[in-house]
């Protein structure tokens, strides 16, 4: 599966890196950075949960 | 409680309640799983209805979430009447009873009105939302009844849309929430915006002609059309009633795990934590996702330690100025500047305790959470 960002949305919290830092982080002007799109099973919970902790819904997994 | 849960309930479909069946389910719960909610809507964002939902008339889907995964059965637009902790039942509104082996109580809050009036709108639900921005497309004067966050979106929101806004605010804006110096930038900001902001010691509500009336314990009277109160929240437990698991303030106390006895989990706003000064509700979207991950974890894997509580995260959106803050605010006294200076401009601040922890507030700066949380913890 792939992680998509709708990056319009996002306002930088930051909380999905704070759930997945492997596959995420923000850069220092808080811009949110995919390091991995495309996922495996291996890590699809962990992309999962930082799909839902976003309170602004910018990121889903297709 | 020993055995193996074969029936969960979730009484309770906000971020809380579906966290908790996500997490059930990734904890590997695969027994009947049934999510009960109140509303007739899915699941959505709450911190969305008094942010973009309201202020941006072109945007309609800011509180909408991703559709769930967790596969149980959802009862929507039915409301739980009765816990029997005795018989393991939730019972429901239209006279079903739900059996279950272990339950997660997760009904939230209602917002605390001051009274019983027509004319007194709230925002604490989707509908709610909906409601008053749908009033405000006529751009009535607007009078917001609390000088709380969620006051001060509300007369941000209401700005946006057009409508003269007048706030009254118990004591300055914000200042129980973040201290002297936040309160007075945003109230500076607020200001700026045009809104007209009123100081009082107390307000009451009675029934105008046409209108209801906002009476000031000095004597003052603002009438207005549109009559918005955010004056707190009340937690949703009088359905449980009875069951002794209710403390005298209204909130469910739970153990680290977010147990409130063996079997019963209580997330969410409804919840008091163990905390060092007493237990006490910590009502913000992410302190309810991680109540919510501990406590399904809790309820299948009875052995489990919990992690460690992370210091609470809140942020808010008004007047063109952002907040994003972790750690307990209000603190007294001026912050040190990290970055920025005192000027109400973007600022990165830190109130250090004497144990080397901080709060820490990025005003205006997308500061992500990660960064905040190593700011907070980092000795000065």
């Amino acid at each position: 599966m792939r992680i998509v960002l709708d990056r319009p949305r996002c306002e930088g919290h930051g909380l999905c890196e704070e759930a997945a830092p492997r596959l995420m982080h923000l850069d220092d002007e808080g811009v949110l950075v995919l390091d991995r799109e495309e996922v495996g099973e291996a890590d699809a919970a962990t992309a999962d949960a930082a799909v839902r902790v976003c309170p602004v819904a910018a990121l889903r997994l297709v | 409680m020993s055995g193996r849960a074969r029936r969960v309930v979730v009484v309770g479909n906000g971020i809380a309640g579906l966290t908790s069946a996500h997490t059930l389910r990734e904890a590997g719960f695969d027994g009947e799983l049934t999510v009960v909610g109140d509303e007739p809507h899915p699941a959505y964002s709450r911190p969305a209805l008094s942010k973009a939902l309201l202020a941006d008339r072109a945007d309609t889907a800011a509180h909408h979430l991703p559709p769930p995964g967790h596969g149980a059965t959802e009862l929507r637009g039915v409301r739980a009447t009765g816990l029997d902790t005795g018989r393991r039942i939730v019972t429901l509104d239209d006279g079903t009873e739900l059996p279950y082996d272990r339950v997660v109580l997760a009904t939230g809050s209602r917002a605390r009105r001051l009274s019983a009036l027509p004319g007194e709108l709230t925002v604490r639900a989707l509908d709610d939302a909906l409601l008053l921005r749908e009033r405000l497309a006529s751009r009535p004067p607007v009078v917001v009844v609390g000088g709380g966050p969620l006051g001060m979106e509300i007369a941000s929101g209401c700005r946006a849309a057009g409508c003269a806004v007048t706030l009254v605010s118990q004591g300055p804006p914000l200042v129980d929430r973040l201290g002297a110096h936040l309160s007075r930038v945003f109230a500076a900001a607020a200001r700026e915006h045009g809104v007209t902001l009123v100081e009082c010691g107390s307000a009451r509500l009675e029934e105008g002609a046409g209108h209801t009336r906002v009476v000031l314990d000095d004597g003052r009277v603002l009438e207005a059309p549109t009559l918005v109160t955010a004056v707190g929240d009340v937690p949703n437990t009088r359905w449980l009633a009875g069951t002794g698991l209710v403390a005298d303030s209204g909130a469910v106390p739970v153990d680290a795990r977010g147990l409130a006895a063996p079997g019963i989990a209580a997330v969410g706003d409804l919840a008091a934590l163990p905390a060092p000064h007493g237990p006490g509700r910590v009502p913000l979207w992410s302190s309810a996702i991680e109540q919510a991950k501990v406590a399904a974890r809790a309820l299948v894997r009875d052995d489990e330690e919990p992690p460690p509580r992370l210091e609470p995260y809140f942020w808010t959106e008004q007047f063109g100025l952002s907040l994003k803050a972790v750690g307990r605010l209000p603190r007294q006294g001026a912050p040190e500047y990290v970055e920025g200076g005192p000027g109400g401009g973007p600022a990165l601040m830190r109130w250090p305790h004497p144990d080397g922890s901080a709060a820490v507030a990025a005003l205006g700066l997308r500061v992500p959470v990660p960064r905040l949380r190593r700011m907070s913890r980092a000795a000065s």
